[in-house]
């Protein structure tokens, strides 16, 4: 009977009962979109740092990485590149040549990260080609052409055709410089990447550096994410001499980000219910007062306070809940449309997205996984919510409430 | 089963007892009989609320004791007030106080889901009592949608639901107009002469006062008169009263 009394207590007044469960609907909503929103912002992060920035799992010589030096190769003899693509759950693997060097024009210096790229296999493993923006993917016929980022280009003055001067050390310490003539300017969704990275071809670098066919890194892609922990295991076991690391370990900021960014949702979709609380401890403040004389007759008649507790907390919940497949529904309504056709956040500007390593275009995704902790979430605001309107209730004298 | 059904003995309730001390209630003793169709009666302000209040369990007195059927209820904690309320004394009040959203039927089942009463009973009970009262064919209406004196007849059967051992009723028929208000009290005659149920009411209303076998007179929170009258409470016909 509290059950019903409960349920029907909320249709008395229905217009205020329609608003504040819109509102719960509205404040769901706005939580589960901010979840998608951040899901999708993180998805096509992680995506962006696999697809184009360092592939699944990386390979180096286990010395090369402390300060860059080219003379600590992976060695080609033992095939290393046939053993990892004989992985079946392996996509693709494709070396780099990498050293670090000073680029120079008739106006201007920088330091940049030199990559030795295989053109065919790199534009499959970072999407070297897509990324372009100005000018042409490398002529395998031409020598010494270059790919440099837009944001160093524009730092630098440079377009395409323009020539640029490339100082590093050689693989015994000789200090070599070269001239190269820019391809093609790219750019990608993480500005300070592009002002880091310029590509050569492979065989430029090489013959610069000394080396035959050995190289400094293998970039593996595989097939799909889930196999990541179980191959990176097996190559650390196949190639015990070789730094084994996932993207994970490579761009730690990113896992941060993406583990972080759960935490940060679920702060903003607290704030969100923080405020709604107040909203509905409002309207059942509202309608308590209202009600006073009934409550005080009901407790005359021996209603325990427990059930008078229980009548005002089941009211609160049924409000709350019943805003919830509402809010429900219009977020996965809302968010299957712009999970298909993307969400274009170019307004916020692309270089201030890809200084932060995001693109502009974000497709939300619902977080199917996240709901159960959203239902908590709601539920929790409802019984807070209530506890002081349903406090109140119990404090109630019925004789002073009959007078009223 | 006790005879006597309430036994007061030296009831004071004062308000503001530390600045201007007002005594609602000053020293009073009251025993009532089981069977007994008693009216509370004087001015307003003479405490007849507050002495209801305090018979019922919903007020505590300053002083003295209140023994319902062998029950000192001031002893009682709250908890077991409630329950003590709940099994005991039915109450009607002067505004109906039915519960809105009920149905009819629903706000006298109340009671008895309350009660922990079960379903096959709880129907019986409900059947028996919208009979008694004349509106079988109301059962399943909200208040909303029946008369004052209508209303006033389902809180009778709400008073009676748990068999109490007494019912209070606060200005009962203050509401109603003549007619229903001699409905309502052909109906609580019959249920006092069919049942012997113990009724206390307080009133203004002279017809009520006609009714009572006992008109118990309070002024300044006092009794000052208490007298036994002619027996002239035969019910009427209740017909027409639906």
């Amino acid at each position: 009977m509290i059950f019903l009394l409960a349920w029907r207590n909320i249709w008395r007044n229905k217009m205020r009962s329609i608003v504040i469960m819109l509102s719960i609907a509205l404040g769901l909503f706005a939580g589960i979109a901010v979840l998608a929103l951040y899901k999708g912002m993180m998805k096509s992060r992680v995506r962006t740092v696999i697809d184009a920035e360092t592939g699944h799992i990386q390979l180096h010589n286990i010395l090369f990485k402390n300060d860059f030096d080219p003379k600590y190769i992976i060695d080609d003899k033992e095939n290393p590149l046939e053993k990892i693509r004989n992985i079946p759950e392996v996509k693709l693997a494709a070396p780099r040549t990498i050293t670090q060097g000073m680029l120079a024009t008739a106006t201007g210096s920088s330091g940049v990260q030199i990559n030795g790229v295989i053109p065919g296999l790199e534009y499959e493993a970072s999407l070297l080609k897509r990324k372009i923006v100005e000018g042409r993917a490398f002529d395998e016929s031409r020598k010494n052409e270059i790919m440099i980022g837009k944001k160093l280009a524009r730092k630098m003055k440079l377009r395409p055709g323009s020539k640029l001067v490339l100082t590093f050390t050689d693989t015994t310490g000789t200090i070599v410089s070269a001239a190269f003539r820019i391809a093609a300017i790219y750019q990608s969704d993480n500005a300070p990447l592009d002002e880091r990275n310029v590509y050569v071809t492979m065989s430029d670098l090489n013959t610069l550096l000394n080396l035959g066919g050995e190289f400094h890194e293998i970039v593996v892609l595989l097939k799909n994410d889930e196999s990541l922990i179980a191959v990176q295991q097996e190559l650390k076991k196949e190639f015990p001499l070789y730094q084994v690391e996932s993207w994970k370990e490579i761009s730690p900021e990113t896992d941060l980000m993406v583990k972080t960014t759960d935490l940060y949702s679920y702060i903003i979709m607290i704030i969100i219910m923080f405020a709604l609380a107040f909203g509905i401890i409002n309207t059942m403040l509202m309608a308590i007062l209202e009600r006073t004389r009934e409550i005080g007759m009901m407790a005359a008649l021996g209603t325990t306070r427990i059930r008078i507790f229980l009548m005002v907390l089941m009211e609160t919940i049924f409000l709350t809940l019943a805003g919830t497949p509402a809010g429900i529904l219009v977020g996965w309504v809302v968010i299957f449309y712009y999970g298909r056709h993307g969400l274009d956040l170019s307004g916020m500007g692309r270089e201030m997205m890809s200084s932060f390593g995001f693109g502009t275009m974000v497709y939300p995704e619902f977080p199917v996984e996240k709901l159960g902790g959203v239902m908590l979430i709601v539920t929790a605001t409802a019984i807070l919510s209530s506890l002081f309107p349903a406090i109140k209730t119990i404090r109630l004298q019925p004789v002073e409430a009959l007078r009223r | 089963m006790n005879k006597t059904v309430v036994d007061t003995h030296n009831v004071s309730k004062v308000y503001n007892p530390e600045t201007i001390p007002v005594y609602a209630i000053n020293n009073v003793h009251l025993h009532i009989e089981r069977g007994e169709f008693t009216a509370l009666v004087g001015p307003s302000g003479s405490g007849k609320t507050t002495l209801l209040n305090l018979i019922g369990g919903l007020d505590k007195p300053d002083k003295g004791s209140i023994i319902i059927d062998g029950t000192d209820i001031t002893r009682l904690q709250a908890g077991s007030l409630i329950s003590f309320r709940l099994k005991n004394i039915g109450f009607v009040f002067q505004s109906f106080n039915l519960i809105p959203v009920l149905t009819a039927r629903e706000n006298v089942e109340f009671i008895l889901l309350l009660q922990g009463i079960s379903k096959e009973e709880r129907n019986n009970r409900v059947a028996q009592l919208f009979r008694q009262i004349g509106l079988e064919d109301k059962m399943d209406t909200r208040p909303a949608q029946l008369s004052g004196g209508q209303q006033q007849r389902v809180a009778v059967a709400r008073a009676l639901a748990s068999k109490p051992k007494f019912v209070l009723a606060d200005e009962p028929t203050a509401n109603l107009d003549s007619i229903s208000a001699a409905n309502l009290l052909d109906i609580m005659a019959l249920l006092n002469k069919e049942e012997n149920m113990t009724f206390l009411f307080s009133t203004h209303d002279q017809r009520v006062i006609e009714r009572a076998r006992r008109v118990i007179t309070l002024v300044d929170g006092r009794i000052a008169a208490d007298t036994a009258t002619v027996d002239t409470n035969i019910p009427h016909e209740l017909e027409g009263n639906k």
